[in-house]
């Protein structure tokens, strides 16, 4: 029996409120466009949002790649990439320069992103000002009022009790001067590839229904303050074990047998081009 | 070849993704227009995008000589709902709409509220002709440089449109399209600067 999917799983009408939510959120960067999530056949958490988003915006001549935290190849990346196949029959690349839609979850690649393309980030917790106000209707009216001191005091009291701003991942950015949003969990190594980037960033959270984007050319800053900068994690004097990549998020791994601890490319599609010789 | 609206409507939604993203790209949806075999009374481009984004969570208010005429034909086709322009989800200018109809669009459309600016009017316009000629200049995010455009229409929308989006986050959205079916997006976020001739 041949089972009869819609064209990128969806129905019509579904994929209409995502687009029109997206238009919205791309007029207004930053700002988190209500939608009506839709259940989807991948557990949630695991980049509904995204997923979301990808569906409403892929055509027959999309080429797609999915990341996850930097590894094409696994699990979740391989569920998302056969649920687009199956229901769409397009293109899937590895490569970020044969890509018109990146999807990814905890980074952004470390090749730089082109005119044309887009990158859809899967968001678990949208809201950047929950973690100090947990009712909704409260952070809609902060947001309302640009009343952001709290998000600087969680800075400040980071700052106080550890000595550093203690974000590992998820570090606010401040969108055209206007709105304070999550960039989702990609390291503070990738905030600053936000910042006038080239490609429209979409980020989608499933669970809490939000849609919200980065056009190109905006300006996109991390929190910080004047006498205590935003600095990302650094991996000065080292380099990529395998490619011999420097500047980029490296994975520290320890060896058992020799008891050393190495670094690779958290990227793995881009360490592997490297290693074939291609340009990235 | 009939529309193909799964197909069509997603190339056409790209190319407006394409054009709201960055203000000023002018990109075209002849390939999808074209296919239009209904007569509805405006342009083929504007049918397609009442068929990318219309249905019945919609409101929509038409402004045009055919007005009645029109919003009948575009409720039966996307069961979206007529409403008033101080309320509308969505205003359509259309060609014959006389010279003051999109400032008349601008004055009553709903730019939001501070608590909700995504629910603002999108102003879907029928220009003469659009091209990147330099006549007004576009500074604001999705802009690289500077990006100019030329759109052939009538009234002070530049000045009306500024007013309406003087207090950011609030604000509309216009979409204009031609007869060569060309897309050209102005979120609230861009500046116009009208360009000194000389
Ligand atoms: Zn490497």
């Amino acid at each position: 029996m041949k089972i009869n999917y819609n064209f990128a799983f969806f129905d019509e009408g579904s994929k209409r409120e995502i687009r029109r939510a997206t238009l919205k959120a791309i007029a207004i960067p930053g700002y988190q466009v209500p939608f009506a999530s839709r259940e989807m056949p991948i557990a949630r958490g695991w980049g509904t949002g995204g997923l979301q988003l990808t569906l409403s915006l892929i055509g027959k001549e999309d080429v797609l790649k999915v990341i996850d935290q930097g590894s094409d190849e696994s699990v979740n990346a391989v569920n998302i990439k056969k649920l687009v196949k199956a229901t769409t029959g397009i293109t899937i690349t590895g490569i970020t320069t044969e890509a018109t839609i990146i999807q990814s979850r905890h980074r952004i690649p470390e090749t730089p992103l082109k005119e044309g393309q887009i990158l859809v980030l899967q968001v678990p917790l949208p809201e950047p000002l929950r973690y100090y106000e947990p009712s909704e209707y409260e952070t809609k009216k902060l947001h309302a009022e640009k009343e952001y001191s709290g998000a600087w005091l969680m800075l400040f009291e980071q700052i106080m009790n550890y000595g550093h701003m203690s974000t590992g991942a998820d570090h606010p950015v401040m969108v055209h001067d206007r709105y304070v949003m999550a960039p989702s969990p990609i390291p503070r190594f990738d905030n600053p590839k936000m910042n006038c980037a080239k490609a429209l960033i979409l980020l989608g959270a499933g669970r809490e229904k939000k849609i919200y984007a980065v056009p190109p050319y905006t300006r996109v800053r991390s929190l910080d303050f004047e006498d205590f900068l935003f600095e990302a994690e650094s991996f000065q004097g080292k380099s990529c074990r395998q490619c011999g990549a420097t500047g980029v998020y490296l994975d520290e791994i320890l060896d058992d047998a020799t008891g050393k601890t190495f670094y690779q490319c958290n990227d793995t599609g881009f360490c592997m081009q490297r290693l074939n010789g291609k340009p990235c | 070849m009939a529309l193909d609206l799964v197909h069509d409507l997603q190339r056409a939604y790209r190319k407006t993704v394409d054009s709201m993203s960055r203000p000023g790209l002018i990109t075209n949806i002849k390939a999808q227009a074209d296919k239009v075999d209904l007569e509805i009374g405006c342009f083929k481009s504007t049918v397609v995008l009442v068929q990318m984004l219309f249905d019945t969570e919609v409101t929509f208010k038409v402004v045009s000589k055919r007005e009645a005429e029109i919003t009948k034909l575009l409720n039966q086709l996307t069961y979206a709902k007529a409403a008033e322009a101080q309320t509308a989800d969505f205003i359509l200018v259309l060609r014959d709409a006389g010279p003051f109809g999109l400032e008349k669009a601008l004055i009553a459309a709903c730019p939001g509220d501070l608590t909700d600016p995504h629910k603002s009017s999108t102003i879907i316009v029928e220009a003469d002709a659009l091209s990147n000629e330099r006549d007004l200049a576009l500074a604001g995010p999705g802009i690289d440089a500077e990006s100019h455009i030329k759109v052939q229409t009538t009234g002070n929308w530049v000045g009306l449109r500024a007013e309406k989006n003087s207090e950011y986050p609030l604000g509309i959205e216009i979409i204009f399209t031609d007869s060569d079916h060309n897309l050209l997006c102005i979120p609230r976020t861009t500046q116009i600067v009208k360009q000194v001739v000389g």
